[in-house]
């Protein structure tokens, strides 16, 4: 308490001597308050500005009828979220996306989980192959899309001329309304299957080696090894490498705005992202693409939720 | 290190053969393809000191006939300089809106006679009433066909000024009629005549026409004919079964129509009853024309440039439109110049220079494929090197079908175009896919009105 | 008993069984390593050809008649920005990811070591938005940002990620597990909790922070949505979104100078991943364990 110096201060102190202990101890304690806040100040600031006030000024604005440059903003109570309900379009780009991601997930994860596994042996080249898995993962969404597009292109591309060397006829990869979406979802786990391996990897090194010693010597075999020992200690990281990719995928933009035109063959890859963009960006309306994406916003937190509840469960070692 | 090195090579080795496997079977001749051309996205013309911005989507050969144009402006004013962005129509109308919004606009524009309503609504547009009139320096109104006035207009105001009209043709194949024993001169009366004629044009890997019986329909080399864009076919022929897409009060969508239906029918037959049409999806109809494998294709006028310049070889005959119904008619549309709100000062009466000078010599607009909008340049086309502009003039100001003008129809578009899309490539039936476009369309009108 | 026997074969069994699983997982390896190169091996090679051999069918993979015409163009063409597309995204996620981890770890640190009255209904708040997506907050920041006026500005593509949730988590455990013996010397010898702060806690937490440095940055570098719809000058564009426009505009005219185009603008981060990929990594499989456990 050096700096205590104003007349008044010491005056105060000098005066009540008894109460003097107890406020330098109180002030102590505002002094670490004080300071938490000044720490906290910045990140307060943004998250006020850009999180929480945008929260409730979207609920706000879903609410509305909101075109983004007039002035007429009515109010029109859940009639946005009552439209959407009965939107056959926000059906089909649900679906659309539920799929996508769903696919993308469960690919991901098995050829992350594979080459993981391939990873924790003792094989040459490991540095090498996890230096280049991961190189996917920094290329920017526009270069995957360039580069995938071309040679997926049905006309000239070199993936339809090697099948066409096969003997197998050309693939309309983007242009076939049944099997657009597994091409993206293709193109989606070459590009961000390298983080999953990376976790994976972690995941595998901090298994026990003692407890695969044991089972060795009960006799178990390899595949008894994984399926018994390694999968269901994983569990953690499965889960985490599930609900994050499911969050992440099911937010997919760019492949199908850059790689089918927009979500074509006619909606057949049109995505929920799609249409908020379309809705809020081309259409003026930001009332209903606002109830869109908070609609979005529910339905991840209970798929989230309903992936913790089944996938959640403590892993006793 | 052995390893790593044995690793490598074996790394390298592989590579060298996914590479080269394509390469040793490579075809000694192969094909290429013509590619259209495009306008770069960024432009600087004079050294004016008043520097106007303008953005337009012209991105292909059309930007290059523009930027010849605007050349020639800067030069005969040369106190006005023009920068200009061209960048494909979607992302133009994207960043145009965004920037309306942060009140950074371009200066002027070029847009759609569809995209007008939703920005003039909203107040992004200023009004250009006077800049037209038969006063001193006034764009003269007879120089217009009004309907082309009216749908430069919104609520009784004139926002913007026609560039030209383009619209529906269609392109035949003078070579493959020939060989088909067909006189392209003669273009099909009924829908009748017209499935006639394509199934003659039809032909499978043996030479078999769709109505030969032992026709394979999953080794087609050449087609009849395509149903091409399929919003503006159907557009067509839904004027021409005597329908139109919104009633005249605004308040009602009549795609679900009989006229409808017998409209998309019509489309649907070509292509699974008749088998003279590829079903769409993948289907490239520039590449498959320029290639010599479709016999009759509805495209639009901006397609002359491809036919002329990037593929001369080709020997073409321009028809004004095919019949998918009784009466003639056939969907156009107009670009529009127009000005947004934040434009004022110098850059405004420059702009309004630039413009002007654009209509003025509105003839030069011919060589992008589109018609002038002025009648005195459409009057002035040389029908040697215009066959197509004033074929598609003539039936665009006969029987021309703008699209109704309705606030929310570029996002009623959205849903039509999937439902075709649907419905054409056999996903829906042509009952359920109309109904279902009716539908939503309906609700998008009731909400926007 | 009848143990011995058994485990002596299936350990013979299991030495043979190993070299066959090795060597199933190495082809597993070389499998997936072609394919990653593959494409980017073809976008290099063709990127040296012209639209005329590029339209071509069977697919010319190697021309005999190379062409730099499409780099020449890449490189000279006055409306190709690429250089300054590489700048504005270099620049913002550099910079937004500095300041992510500047604020976040300030708030992660009050979190982790002070007591403040509501602090745990502040990290209960925390807590709840980050189950929100992105999406939700994209209407009311745009149009936040459009009443400051910052719409199209290098600020409009930094400021609104900057309220990183996850990092202030991910950070405050990390903390949490910074041994407190080494800040309480500190302050005894009169150091300010600030000085702690930073002399002590973020040097003991580098790998942390670049591991949420390389993530924040990656989100930032790969966002193609936001700046699509905040930026309008072309000059201001991201990446992303300025090769999407390329693609768009020149995809079927010019093929091989969108190729290169799409290469030129990887070189960079391949370059920083060359050197940093030990470090990058590391804070991989850090964030990814943290996340795991």
């Amino acid at each position: 308490m050096g700096q205590l110096s104003t007349p008044s201060d010491a005056g105060l102190i000098d005066i009540n001597r008894q109460g003097s202990a107890r406020r330098v101890r109180l002030s102590l304690k505002t002094r670490e308050s004080l300071m938490a806040y000044i720490f906290l100040a910045p990140f307060l600031f943004f998250f006020f500005v850009f999180v929480l006030r945008s929260v409730v000024f979207g609920g706000w604005i879903s609410l509305h009828r909101w075109p983004i440059l007039a002035p007429d903003k009515g109010y029109v109570a859940f009639n946005n979220y009552v439209s959407l309900m009965n939107d056959s379009l926000w059906w089909t780009a649900l679906q659309n996306t539920v799929v996508f991601a769903a696919l993308t997930v469960a690919g991901t994860t098995v050829l992350s989980l594979l080459a993981a596994l391939a990873l924790n042996r003792p094989l040459p080249g490991q540095s090498f192959f996890r230096i280049l898995f991961y190189m996917p993962s920094l290329l920017s969404v526009s270069v995957v899309a360039i580069a995938w597009s071309w040679l997926l292109n049905t006309d000239f591309g070199i993936i339809n001329y090697g099948l066409q060397l096969l003997g197998l006829p050309k693939v309309n990869w983007t242009g076939d309304a049944n099997l657009v979406l597994i091409t993206l979802s293709l193109v989606t786990i070459w590009w961000g299957f390298g983080f999953p391996t990376l976790v994976f990897l972690a995941g595998l090194r901090g298994i026990p080696e003692p407890l695969y010693e044991a089972a060795k010597i009960d006799g178990a075999g390899g595949w008894a090894l994984f399926w018994y020992i390694t999968l269901p200690l994983l569990r953690p990281t499965l889960l985490f490498v599930t609900v994050t990719g499911f969050i992440s995928h099911f937010q997919v933009f760019g492949q199908p705005y850059l790689m089918t035109n927009q979500g074509g063959p006619g909606r057949a890859s049109f995505t929920v992202i799609m249409y908020i963009f379309q809705t809020a960006w081309r259409f003026f309306n930001l009332g209903y693409a606002s109830a869109m994406a908070l609609t979005l916003a529910a339905i991840l937190m209970i798929l989230t939720l309903i992936q913790f509840r089944f996938g959640g469960r403590r892993v006793e070692y | 290190m052995k390893k790593q090195v044995l690793f490598l090579s074996l790394l390298a080795l592989l590579a060298v053969f996914v590479v080269a496997l394509p390469i040793a079977a490579q075809d000694p001749t192969p094909t290429p393809m013509p590619v259209p051309s495009a306008t770069p996205a960024l432009g600087s013309f004079g050294q004016g000191g008043t520097q106007i911005s303008f953005v337009n989507g012209l991105s292909g050969s059309d930007g290059v006939t523009l930027n010849g144009m605007i050349e020639q402006f800067v030069q005969e004013n040369p106190d006005i300089s023009v920068q200009t962005e061209t960048i494909v129509w979607d992302t133009m109308y994207q960043r145009l809106q965004a920037s309306l919004v942060a009140g950074d606009a371009p200066d002027v524009v070029v847009m759609h006679v569809w995209a007008l309503p939703q920005y003039a609504s909203i107040g992004g547009l200023l009004p250009l009433n006077d800049w037209i009139g038969t006063g001193e320096g006034q764009i003269d109104p007879a120089n217009f066909t009004p309907l082309a006035l009216e749908n430069a207009s919104f609520g009784g105001t004139i926002y913007g000024l026609p560039l030209d009209f383009h619209g529906f043709g269609t392109y035949v194949n003078n070579d493959l009629f020939e060989a088909a024993g067909l006189d392209p001169s003669q273009p099909p009366q009924t829908y009748e005549e017209y499935v006639e004629m394509a199934t003659a044009l039809t032909l499978d890997a043996n030479g078999n026409n769709p109505d030969d019986p032992n026709f394979d329909p999953t080794n087609v080399v050449q087609w009849g004919t395509t149903t091409s864009w399929m919003r503006v076919v159907f557009l067509s022929a839904l004027a021409q079964n005597g329908g139109r897409n919104i009633s005249d009060d605004g308040t009602t969508v009549q795609i679900d129509t009989e006229a409808g239906r017998a409209a998309l029918q019509a489309m649907y037959d070509l292509i699974y009853t008749h088998r003279v049409a590829p079903p769409p999806a993948g289907f490239d109809n520039w590449q498959s024309f320029a290639a010599g494998r479709i016999g009759i294709m509805p495209e639009g006028s901006w397609f002359r440039n491809f036919a002329t310049i990037d593929n001369p070889q080709l020997n073409w005959t321009p028809w004004p439109m095919v019949p998918l119904g009784e009466e003639p008619a056939v969907w156009m549309s107009s670009h529009l110049f127009a000005v947004p709100v934040t434009t004022t000062g110098a850059q405004l009466e420059a702009v309004r220079r630039f413009v002007t000078w654009l209509s003025d010599n509105n003839i030069a607009w011919a060589d992008s494929g589109q018609i002038p909008a002025r009648l005195d340049a459409q009057a002035a086309l040389a029908p040697e090197t215009y066959p197509s502009n004033i074929q598609f003039a003539e039936a665009f100001n006969a029987h021309g079908v703008y699209d109704y003008p309705a606030l929310g129809w570029p996002e009623m578009v959205a849903r039509l175009d999937a439902e075709l899309d649907a419905v054409l490539n056999g996903q829906k039936s042509v009952e359920q896919g109309l109904a279902d476009a009716q539908q939503q369309m309906q609700e998008i009108l009731a909400r926007t009105g | 008993m009848a143990t011995i026997p058994t485990t002596g074969r299936s350990m013979a069994a299991g030495r043979g069984g190993q070299i066959l699983g090795n060597v199933i997982f190495f082809a597993i390896l070389l499998i997936v390593a072609l394919l990653i190169i593959f494409p980017i091996v073809m976008m290099a090679l063709q990127s040296f050809q012209t639209n005329q051999t590029l339209y071509r069918w069977p697919p010319t993979v190697i021309t005999t008649e190379p062409t730099l015409v499409n780099w020449q163009n890449l490189l000279t063409r006055d409306d190709l920005r690429l250089p300054r597309w590489i700048f504005n995204s270099v620049f913002v996620a550099t910079t937004q990811t500095v300041v992510v981890l500047f604020v976040a770890s300030l708030a992660a640190y009050a979190f982790a070591r002070l007591n403040f009255p509501l602090k745990t209904p502040l990290f209960f708040l925390l807590l709840l938005t980050v189950m929100i997506p992105q999406q939700v907050l994209l209407i009311p920041n745009y149009l936040t940002l459009r009443d400051v006026g910052l719409l199209g500005t290098y600020g409009s593509l930094i400021w609104p990620g900057v309220a990183n949730v996850f990092a202030v988590f991910l950070l405050r455990q990390f903390f949490q597990s910074i041994p407190r013996d080494l800040e309480e010397a500190a302050i005894l010898d009169g150091a300010s909790r600030f000085g702690v702060y930073w002399r002590i806690v973020l040097p003991l937490s580098v790998s942390a922070l670049v591991a949420l440095g390389i993530f924040v940055f990656l989100a930032n570098w790969n966002d193609l949505f936001w700046p699509l719809i905040v930026t309008t000058d072309l000059d201001m564009r991201t990446l992303p979104v300025g090769l999407s426009i390329l693609n768009g505009t020149y995809g079927p005219q010019e093929r091989g100078l969108v190729l290169a185009g799409a290469l030129f603008s990887t070189i960079p981060v391949l370059i920083v991943y060359t050197i940093f990929q030990r470090w990058i990594l590391k804070g991989v499989s850090i964030t990814g364990g943290l996340g795991g456990r």
